[in-house]
């Protein structure tokens, strides 16, 4: 078990490590990497507002974690969300440095 | 460390939690596309079957004599027609939720488990030989209603708890009638199913609850 400070060694990605934003992510990397999801079937699932995840999503994008594409699907107009290859080795980084910090104890 | 103001403070511990409890919510919205629709259209289903039988059962008595094996093609073709209603909606709901193989292999596996259901239904009476003139519809339906009411109760229980409280309920509108009703009872539990669906439909649509 690690005894190294975790400031010296362990950071989380403060773009991804945010209750909504880690939500969102979460979602986006549990499929595979060619799947997109629907704005308004990540809002409906974890219960967010428009603006809310608006306001995410944007963050995420700005960071190059995630794509928001516009097309029509049966006539409707449909936004999705798919993560970015950079999205998903910063999730996987995320992923190792939270283990390590989950495992962490402090010396003595 | 920078925070901004909307930001919610998380330990290492929350994080983990967080990832845990998002996959599983992600992964069960994906599996229960459409059931709103698809609770209402079965509702429908069942209620027909229990209505043409009633008719069997009084209007339609001659008719019964003479051909004791009409309850089988009747109940099939009731099937069929949900099943190829149930594909249709679960696919054209999972299409406004993911693009992609995720949501395709959701909504094969929720056909391939909602068809082992109706199979079932089916086939352990039948493998009771239960399907014969001989034997008194009503108890075909008895085990067939179980069927159908576990296979509901058992895929609340691991995606959305209402839907094993509709399973009790489609149970409840079948056998309570069936042995409190007399001759009215598939009327009565056909009044009392398309109730269950019909309040579970409006459950869901109040609370978002799928």
């Amino acid at each position: 078990m690690s005894t190294e400070a975790p400031e010296d060694a362990i950071v989380l990605d403060e773009t991804i490590h945010q209750s909504t934003r880690l939500r969102i992510m979460t979602m986006l990397v549990s499929v595979p990497q060619s799947d997109r999801l629907a704005y308004g079937f990540i809002q409906q699932t974890l219960g967010l507002t428009g603006g809310n995840l608006t306001t995410h999503l944007r963050r995420l994008e700005q960071a190059g974690y995630l794509a928001l594409t516009k097309e029509f699907v049966d006539a409707r107009p449909r936004t999705w969300v798919q993560a970015t290859p950079e999205g998903r080795r910063a999730f996987a980084g995320y992923l190792a440095n939270l283990q390590r910090a989950l495992n962490w104890q402090p010396a003595g | 460390m920078e925070r901004t103001g909307d930001e919610t403070r998380l330990s290492p511990e929350e994080g983990w939690r967080t990832i845990q409890a998002t996959m599983e919510e992600a992964r069960s919205s994906m599996y229960v596309a459409g059931t709103a629709t698809i609770l209402l259209l079965w509702g429908h289903i069942i209620s027909l079957g229990y209505l043409a039988e009633y008719a069997l059962d009084t209007a339609l008595a001659d008719f019964r004599d003479d051909n004791a094996w009409v309850s089988a093609p009747l109940w099939i073709a009731l099937v069929v027609a949900g099943m190829a209603g149930s594909a249709i909606i679960g696919s054209r709901a999972g299409r406004t939720r993911a693009a992609g193989d995720a949501m395709r292999s959701a909504g094969i596996r929720m056909f391939l488990f909602w068809l082992s259901v109706a199979l079932a239904a089916f086939l352990v009476p039948a493998a009771a030989g239960m399907w014969n003139p001989d034997e008194d519809p009503v108890n075909v339906a008895r085990v067939a209603i179980g069927i159908v009411a576990l296979g509901h109760v058992l895929f609340g229980i691991m995606y959305r708890l209402l839907i094993a409280a509709v399973g009790v309920g489609i149970a409840a509108a079948f056998y309570i009638p069936s042995y409190v009703a007399g001759d009215a009872a598939l009327a009565v539990s056909a009044a009392a199913t398309l109730l269950v669906v019909a309040a579970a439909y409006a459950w869901i649509r109040k609370s978002g609850v799928l």
